[in-house]
């Protein structure tokens, strides 16, 4: 419920209203005079930068259209990353979990943080510009979930023309003037009322906002979970796809059995999705089936398409060109929504187009075709037991024996549900041909069962026990290094730790791989042999998506810290390493001494 | 501070984790004490079935104690598979609202450090509607029709659990349904034949719609009786509270008053377990 927060958001709303967004706080006085001068050199961010973007800036959610996390930079690379210094710092605006992924252009940073709080920064000094806090309509009593989602506002917003772009949890679509913070205009998408929430941020693609809702678990959402495209101008609405009902596909229809669309859920497509600007075709994963038993759901033993699957959308007409499941019949609340990454490889003068992915908290990655949704390869990453195999068509058979025919009928489920793998995103290095991933080792028990947590109402039908380590096995992180071809993915190499990997990881042309883990510790790791080059101790938990950039010859680094639900929630597989009990929400920024730049 | 603190972990370190992970950061719970004088901050689900029935218990429960009922509104719009709902409960819990209503009381019931659970005030059952006037009992509605029932419900999972034990062709076709009215239009258009739903749901439909006089009560034979027994949450910062609202809730269920309270919101069932 957070009553005390909601009065808060209520309060600081009036009052942010009053002042008229965005605010510049008495603190910041000085700064917002001084680096405002910053802004002269703002450009407009063109459709060619977005589909080629400057090395020097991180202009999307994962740097480029191809979601690989990748930076061109190499002035930090194996032979200096360990001269890295501390060049600044700035702590978030509100406390929450940390999962902020900041945007650089021309020296400007745009770091989205809880609450959809946006803040311009000078990038070079660390400076604030302006600040805007998005005003929330007056909450319902009845709007607690969306309070909790605004704690936990993840990912990313997006940059176009001279235009900041966010999505929110009161599921509107605001536009920003990157030059001064305010609202150029904003659009209500879906109704907050019965559920709706953005959770993730936008894609700017084929002069279209393209952005996924959330919230399609919640008893007024049935029946409808979307991944929409709005004019980047007006904000009208061009076209939606509905994850879970598909009238142009009966196979689609079909399995979900004998349930109608108004009595399905699930389906949210929670994790910004990529895109080629050569086929006009954006690819987004999609999450778990809800209610998350079949026994509950009533779907029988169908595969209630497109949950778990990736969805290949013509991005005119939002048509689906293909998909893939890759986890039929889920059980037991094993999302597939995590980044889709392109890559092209020439092999003996031919240019595979590949999709690479860790769909899903099982941990399994896959390679598809993907002009074709053909089935590459796949490879298994932490320890799984719910898919026994993967046949030669891509079909994905799953352990029956872990469905559940009764209810409070419990197993053990590896990985668990908050992974294996989770929102943290991998990268892919064009450098080296191989894909990083984060993830964890991990199993609970899930059983469907009734919980009607107040007294008949619809909440609650799977209980979960608390994230363990599988037998055997001691440490809980990975950073799994995958060499990536056209034919097979292998394990390039393994960097296992106690502590569980807690942010996204970020590849670049120095050779280098940069994430971190719930014991404070950002880590380079080098690409090729995965030994670690450069260890820094921070606050708290390394979170969010690190990434670089690059004002007057010097590389940045910039790295993400806070609260960690992923740290949190398996910190007893590491119980000599202690959280900390405030959360430190905070960005840091690295550079090289001058000297060495 | 060492109780809030190991309390604030073992709550971060158990909830569980959805399908979008959350969780609460630490600083989010106060660490103050209420000075509440002669009043409790008494919290309602806005969305639950029962919450006029609640307050008055509530109220009935303060005047047992003599202290002033501050009813707080909250809670509520929840996705089906919990997410987020126990972060927000030991928050309220922790930071807001001495008593929790309308909760239902169960070996399911979840749990946590930041509050206990009371005795049951009232068992309120499920029943069976329908709006076809041939039938008298669930065993009189064709094989082939389709039955609704209230997500993630006792009474939904009574209907499983005897289903799983029957052959496939004896039982009937079952759709989850997590809006009752709009099970009970899918019933009247003939959609689905009948739905078993908890009382006060169909009590209030009879209120609010007038298409719902169709709808009609029958006998839930071949399936066990299912109900739902009501309690509430007491703060664990308050665990006198907790001893003194059971002891009151004994009282009020012996002197009739609840009872009397059922009958006036029109609700089945009886009061106490």
């Amino acid at each position: 419920m957070r009553i005390n927060s909601l009065k808060t958001l209520l309060v600081a709303s009036t009052a942010f209203a009053a002042l008229s967004a965005p605010a510049v706080y008495a603190q910041s006085d000085t700064a917002a005079q001084t680096p405002a001068s910053a802004m002269d050199n703002y450009t407009p961010v063109t459709e060619d930068m977005l589909v080629d973007p400057p090395a020097q800036d991180w202009l999307m959610f994962r740097g480029a259209y191809n979601n690989q996390g990748y930076s061109k930079l190499d002035l930090i690379n194996k032979d200096n990353v360990g001269k890295l210094q501390l060049a600044w710092a700035w702590p978030m605006a509100e406390a929450g979990i940390q999962e902020t992924a900041p945007l650089v252009h021309d020296g400007i940073m745009f770091l989205q943080t809880n609450n959809n709080i946006v803040e311009a920064l000078d990038a070079k000094t660390g400076d604030l510009i302006w600040q805007y806090r998005h005003v929330l309509p007056e909450i319902p009593a009845s709007w607690s979930y969306q309070a909790n989602q605004a704690r936990r506002q993840k990912a990313s917003i997006a940059l176009y023309d001279d235009k900041v772009i966010l999505t929110t949890v009161d599921a509107k679509i605001v536009v920003l003037n990157a030059k001064d913070g305010k609202v150029a205009w904003e659009k209500q998408v879906l109704d907050y009322n019965v559920g709706y929430s953005y959770t993730v941020g936008p894609l700017v693609a084929d002069g279209k906002i393209i952005s996924a809702i959330s919230g399609c678990s919640i008893a007024g959402t049935a029946g409808g979970c979307y991944i929409m495209a709005h004019d980047i101008n007006t904000g009208d609405e061009l076209w939606r796809f509905n994850t879970i009902d598909d009238p142009d596909n009966p196979k689609q229809q079909e399995s979900w059995g004998d349930v109608p669309p108004e009595n399905r859920w699930g389906g949210t497509p929670w994790t910004t999705g990529s895109y080629d600007p050569e086929t006009k075709t954006t690819y987004w994963g999609v999450g778990m089936p809800g209610p998350y038993a079949e026994l509950i759901r009533g779907s029988g033993d169908g595969s209630v398409l497109y949950t778990n699957s990736t969805v290949a959308l013509d991005t005119e007409t939002g048509k689906l060109k293909w998909y893939y499941q890759h986890l039929p019949r889920d059980n037991w609340d094993l999302d597939s929504p995590f980044e889709r990454i392109l890559v092209d490889q020439e092999v003996d003068g031919e240019t595979h187009k590949m999709l690479v992915t860790v769909a899903g908290k099982n941990g399994i990655a896959f390679a598809l075709d993907r002009d074709t949704g053909e089935y590459l390869w796949s490879l298994e990453t932490v320890y799984q037991n719910v898919v026994t195999s993967i046949d030669d068509d891509g079909t994905v058979n799953i352990n029956e024996d872990l469905v559940s025919q009764a209810v409070g009928e419990e197993f053990l489920i590896c990985a668990s549900v908050s992974g294996g793998k989770l929102w943290q995103a991998g990268a892919y290095s064009p450098l080296t041909n191989a894909y990083f991933v984060p993830l964890t080792e991990a199993c609970n028990t899930v059983a469907p069962t009734q919980t009607e947590f107040t007294a008949g109402n619809a909440v609650g039908s799977v209980k979960f026990g608390p994230r363990v380590l599988p037998e055997g096995q001691t440490n809980a992180g990975l950073v799994e290094a995958i060499d990536v071809n056209p034919e097979q993915g292998e394990s390039k190499w393994e960097y296992r730790s106690r502590p569980t990997p807690t942010s996204s990881v970020l590849a670049t042309a120095g050779g280098l791989v940069f994430g971190g883990d719930a014991a404070r510790d950002v880590k380079a790791w080098d690409q090729e042999t995965g030994d670690v080059l450069w260890t820094q101790r921070l606050n708290a938990p390394i979170g969010g998506y690190p990434m670089t950039y690059e004002i007057d010859g010097e590389q940045y680094l910039v790295i993400p810290t806070g609260y960690s639900n992923s740290a949190s929630s398996i910190a007893s597989a590491f119980p000599e390493i202690p959280l900390p009990t405030g959360s430190g929400n905070s960005i840091f920024v690295f550079k090289l001494p001058k000297s060495d730049s | 501070m060492v109780r809030l603190l190991a309390a604030a972990t073992f709550l971060i370190g158990t909830t569980a984790a959805f399908a979008q992970t959350s969780g609460i950061p630490p600083e989010d719970f106060s660490n103050t004490r209420r000075l509440a004088g002669d009043a409790i901050n008494v919290c309602f689900d806005i969305t639950s079935l029962g919450r006029p029935f609640d307050e008055a218990v509530a109220k009935a429960i303060g005047d047992a104690l003599f202290l002033k009922v501050n009813v707080i509104e909250g809670f509520g719009g929840f996705p089906l598979n919990g997410d987020g709902f126990m972060d927000e409960l030991s928050l309220a819990m922790n930071n807001t609202c001495d008593m929790f209503m309308g909760v239902s009381v169960s070996a399911n019931t979840p749990f946590s450090e930041a509050f206990s659970i009371t005795r049951p005030y009232a068992t309120i059952p499920f029943v069976l509607s329908v709006s076809d006037p041939d039938w008298q009992k669930l065993s009189d509605i064709p094989k082939d029709k389709r039955l609704g029932t209230a997500m993630a419900s006792m009474g939904e999972m009574n209907y499983i659990t005897w289903a799983q034990q029957q052959p496939k062709a004896d039982r009937w076709v079952r759709l989850p349904y997590a809006d009752y009215d709009k099970m009970a239009t899918r019933v009247l258009d003939g959609t689905i034949a009948g739905m078993i739903l908890w009382q006060p749901a169909l009590a209030r439909l009879k209120a609010e719609r007038t298409d719902a006089e169709a709808l009609r009560v029958i006998a839930n034979d071949p399936l066990p009786e299912a109900y739902v027994r009501v309690g509430a949450l007491v703060s664990s910062r308050n665990s006198f509270l907790r001893s003194q609202v059971d002891q009151a809730i004994d009282a009020l269920v012996a002197d009739g008053t609840i009872d009397g309270l059922l009958e006036q919101f029109g609700y089945e069932g009886h009061a106490g377990e």
